[in-house]
């Protein structure tokens, strides 16, 4: 007990005496202006459907997990969206574990809200079979550090992690398709959810003598007098209101601050989507398999994952590139593929495969980083970006060429920055069709691989 | 065993420490007075660490562990900002983000007398020194200095308070004058109180100028003296 009351975080009169004086002339504790957002930084480390939102000092996480479930009888060919929040005693010293507080519920009600009120998730997609099985959407938020503004930033932990959770692709089978039958990733990609549009929220923080403030500190939160979060998306609709008690408000403060919602909103929007659009580029390239044997199975799940990602295919046609291994057959190869190749094998290849990486391979020992000078010749050739994100569709018109070793450009997962000076290429040798059935090969062509 | 090291501190001074390291032995020492501060602690005649840091010495003979945590470990004749929290019959309840609460006795400043005893609000800031600071007890503060004096210590009106690590607390009170402290006064005046606890009171004329300095030195931490003056230069040609 003793150690809970020395742990309390307590404000001082001096400070809560000098917050109310310096906001009647507009400056904030942290330097900001009284409508100014603090940064921003959303992370995606892990897997899909994960997030994690950093508002200044404020953290929170976000995960999006589905499952099946039956769907409500009112509703029998909706799937379901619940939220969950934790707020976590590493947080805050208020916060207990166990029972949620009223702010916890609160918070988790603004945002669901916010998202089923406005339709912003597609819940008609989410049905299988009607009346019988849905997918039941679960967002969890977890609050890991509380400096202040935490419906805004679960809100937007909620946003990302909902673009770019992935849920497995299933169609119905059996004898009379009736049967669901779950793809699992490796054989069809996962399917994003159909999100309309971004309800952020935007927390508004009332002071004596009509002072307004955007995106309260934890100081400013214990000093102000009431709080109003708005749930504006970025065409302006309005999704929820929330103004629990607090001092009052007029109807000309409400509406002016429901205009800077919107706007704020828009630039929230552009920030979310940009991260979201980074994390699926990375995302697409880490499925690029390393080839370095032909193997039929391994082309043709490509094929299907190709086709699935309908929304990075035309960035993929724009820097597509692949390279085709010589051998004795003369290929349509591209020109510039061509004197890649001589120029490879002038620095003395071996007759096995030989890789080039621009990093030393986690998993595999014998590689070295790439040689910068060729690296720059090869770059100035081609005068483009070399990144490879996936196979051509029109590799489909050539089954027969299946055989033949395919080369694919591996890049490096974390390079996906635009500068595009790593290229991992691999050239094989010569080879014939019995190289193509041991699947041994492999681990000795690794081992030979030099620069 | 290192005879040779337990005897000679010398060679643990300015170097990392960990809780259980001996690093002074009594017994080979004689004759000798010997002051410890904080994170040291005597088990008979050893003296051994409590505390993960950086053993210093200063002349004549006062060693102690210096560590940056958040987190504030009493020692007695430290310098301390606290909160009141609580008010009793014999002492006030003062916060100093140690592990208890402190006991301010109500007679603990100059002239104090049952007469009178002073009226601190809740949520008070005060500037204090810590008397007593023993394991397992709650610290006890004072208002006054050593020979009963008032000294600056006390209630601090007005301004703004902010927290910050040990550490940094440390070194902005090190003498000669910390860097950053030298920049900004250079150009801007203010008041300031360091407290040993991590928690510093600024307080200046207007609210922009305490905004500046308290931004200032929070984010001076992890800054060498070069990039501190480059910050400080750059905050207030914002301003000016």
């Amino acid at each position: 007990m003793d150690v809970r009351l020395a742990n309390t975080r307590r404000l001082t009169l001096n400070e809560k005496n000098f917050i109310k004086t310096a906001l009647l002339s507009e400056i904030r504790t942290d330097g900001r202006k009284p409508f100014e957002f603090r940064n921003i930084i959303i992370n995606f480390d892990r897997e899909d459907g994960y997030a994690e939102v950093q508002l200044g000092q404020t953290r929170v996480m976000g995960i999006v997990t589905a499952k099946f479930v039956q769907p409500y009888q009112d509703r029998p060919n909706e799937g379901t969206l619940s939220i969950y929040t934790e707020f976590s005693p590493m947080a805050d010293p208020s916060f207990e574990a166990g029972r949620p507080g009223e702010s916890s519920v609160e918070l988790g009600r603004i945002i669901d809200r916010g998202l089923r009120e406005s339709r912003a998730v597609d819940t008609e997609s989410l049905c299988i079979v009607a009346g019988k099985l849905v997918w039941a959407i679960r967002i969890d938020i977890h609050i890991l550090d509380n400096g202040g503004n935490l419906v805004d930033a679960a809100n937007m932990a909620a946003l990302a992690a909902l673009m770019t959770f992935r849920r497995p692709e299933c169609s119905l089978g059996g004898e009379d398709d009736q049967e669901v039958i779950i793809h699992p990733p490796e054989m069809r990609d996962p399917v994003p959810l159909i999100v309309h549009h971004l309800p952020i929220a935007v927390t508004f923080g009332f002071f004596d003598e009509s002072v307004v403030v955007i995106d309260p500190t934890h100081n400013e939160e214990a000093v102000m007098a009431g709080r109003m979060i708005a749930t504006v998306n970025a065409n302006g609709d309005i999704c929820a209101i929330q103004k629990a008690g607090g001092e009052g408000v007029s109807q000309r403060v409400i509406m002016q601050c429901l205009q800077l919602a919107a706007t704020k909103a828009a630039d929230i929007t552009k920030q979310i989507k940009a991260a979201v659009e980074a994390y699926n580029k990375e995302r697409a390239l880490q499925m690029i398999k390393r080839e370095h044997t032909c193997v039929d199975t391994n082309v043709k799940e490509g094929e299907d994952q190709t086709l699935d990602n309908k929304g990075i295919s035309e960035l993929v046609g724009k820097y597509m590139e692949r390279l085709k291994l010589i051998s004795g057959e003369s290929y349509p190869s591209q020109n510039i593929n061509g004197e890649i190749e001589t120029k490879s094998l002038k620095r003395g290849t071996d007759i096995h495969g030989i890789k080039f990486s621009s990093t030393p391979l986690s998993w595999d020992p014998y590689s070295k980083g790439v040689d910068p000078e060729f690296l720059k010749a090869s770059v100035a050739l081609q005068g483009f970006s070399t990144q490879n994100k996936k196979k051509e569709s029109s590799y489909e018109e050539k089954p027969s060429e299946a055989e033949r070793p395919e080369s694919y450009e591996d890049v490096n997962p974390n390079s996906s920055a635009v500068d595009a000076s790593r290229i991992e290429m691999q050239m094989i040798g010569p080879k014939t069709l019995k190289d193509a059935v041991k699947p041994k090969n492999k681990r000795k062509k690794k081992g030979s691989s030099m620069i | 065993m290192e005879n040779k090291k337990s005897s000679s501190p010398a060679g643990f001074i300015d170097s990392t420490v960990v809780p259980g390291d001996v690093v002074l032995d009594l017994s080979s020492m004689t004759n000798q007075t010997i002051k410890i501060g904080g994170g040291l602690r005597q088990d008979c005649d050893a003296i051994s660490v409590m505390k993960a840091g950086t053993l210093r010495f200063s002349k004549p003979n006062k060693y102690w562990v210096e560590s940056s945590q958040k987190r504030y470990v009493p020692c007695v004749e430290d310098t301390v900002l606290g909160i009141v929290v609580d008010s009793k019959a014999d002492n006030f309840l003062i916060d100093i983000k140690g592990p208890a609460l402190a006991f301010l006795p109500v007679l603990a400043f100059e002239g104090g007398t049952r007469r009178n005893i002073p009226k601190f609000e809740v949520g008070t800031l005060l500037y204090l020194r810590v008397v007593k600071a023993n394991f397992g007890m709650n610290p006890e503060l004072s208002c006054t200095d050593v020979s009963g004096k008032a000294a600056e210590f006390g209630p601090l009106k007005d301004g703004y308070m902010f927290e910050i690590s040990t550490g940094l607390s440390r070194k902005l009170l090190s003498s000669p004058t910390c860097p950053i402290l030298e920049a900004l006064g250079k150009k801007l005046s203010f008041e300031i109180a360091i407290g040993l606890n991590g928690r510093v009171w600024v307080n200046a004329t207007s609210p922009d100028i305490i905004v500046i300095v308290a931004n200032a030195i929070m984010k001076s931490e992890s800054l060498s003296t070069a990039q501190q003056i480059i910050m400080v230069e750059h905050l207030l040609k914002n301003i000016q």
